[in-house]
């Protein structure tokens, strides 16, 4: 079953992220290193990917003749992906524990940072919507 | 250059999807394969993937006694990822056309959906 770990934040989250120290920052990183190396290993990595900083977000709809509108107003509550794991595993009871971990990544002075892991299957066809 | 394209929807939205007759579905989903072979011969696709109900997302926090901390309620109106396509192009204005073509696609009756499409650079670039 593939499931696909999300973290998010807001921009405020992004702003405060950008202030951690360089230690903070390192011991961040290096966490991160080591999970997916340790995902990997396990062989349930799938693929991971960081996105760039939400002030550089567009949001596009279609305009009347399919021409791309570009929305630049973003309510400040808005959830930014900040980036994702996708991960193949036996269960969801895997997938919370492994998304449990990346909560647990190091925040500013090295404690658990708890940030939210949204945790949702990826569907294999849409038949799995139950359509 | 690569970009994420992410369209997102709340509960009521995914409802609303889930309510489209048949036809207005298989319409709409024949866009977005359009769209995927398109890119597809261009080069320019990398990865698709549509999620599964967000009634079955679950938050985590942390851990407690070496347990994952899960969390299941949500404001309404939050939105959840409905499905991403990832491409590899030469110009940020070419992923924004993309997006739009997506947002372009046919709901019921015909119309466009107008879907908001977020899109966003990778940070390993």
């Amino acid at each position: 079953m593939k499931y696909i770990l999300m973290m998010t934040g807001t921009k405020a989250d992004f702003d405060s992220y950008s202030r951690w120290s360089r230690e903070d920052l390192q011991r961040n990183v290096e966490f991160m290193r080591r999970f997916s190396k340790e995902l990997k290993d396990s062989g349930a990595f799938v693929a991971s990917e960081g996105l760039g900083w939400p002030h550089e977000a567009k949001i596009i709809r279609a305009g009347k003749d399919g021409e791309p509108v570009t929305d630049g107003i973003i309510p400040e509550a808005k959830e930014f992906l900040a980036g994702y794991w996708i991960i193949d595993v036996e269960n969801p009871e895997q997938a919370y524990s492994i998304a449990a971990k990346a909560s647990g990544a190091p925040g500013p002075g090295g404690r658990p940072g708890n940030i939210p892991i949204e945790v949702r299957q990826v569907l294999s066809s849409h038949a799995d919507l139950g359509l | 250059m690569k970009y994420i394209l992410l369209m997102s929807g709340t509960k009521a939205g995914v409802d609303s999807y889930l309510a489209w007759s048949q036809k207005d579905r298989d319409a709409h989903m024949a866009v977005l394969a359009g769209i995927g072979k398109d890119l597809a011969e261009s080069g320019e696709f990398v990865a698709t993937q549509g999620l599964s109900d967000p009634r079955e997302a679950k938050l985590v926090h942390g851990e407690r006694d070496g347990m994952p901390v899960t969390d299941g309620i949500y404001p309404e109106s939050k939105e959840f990822l409905l499905g991403y396509w990832i491409v590899d192009v030469e110009t940020p204005a070419r992923a924004c056309a993309i997006a739009g073509r997506l947002s372009a696609a046919r709901g019921p009756g015909g119309a466009p959906t107008n879907m908001p499409i977020e899109v966003r650079q990778f940070a390993n670039r």
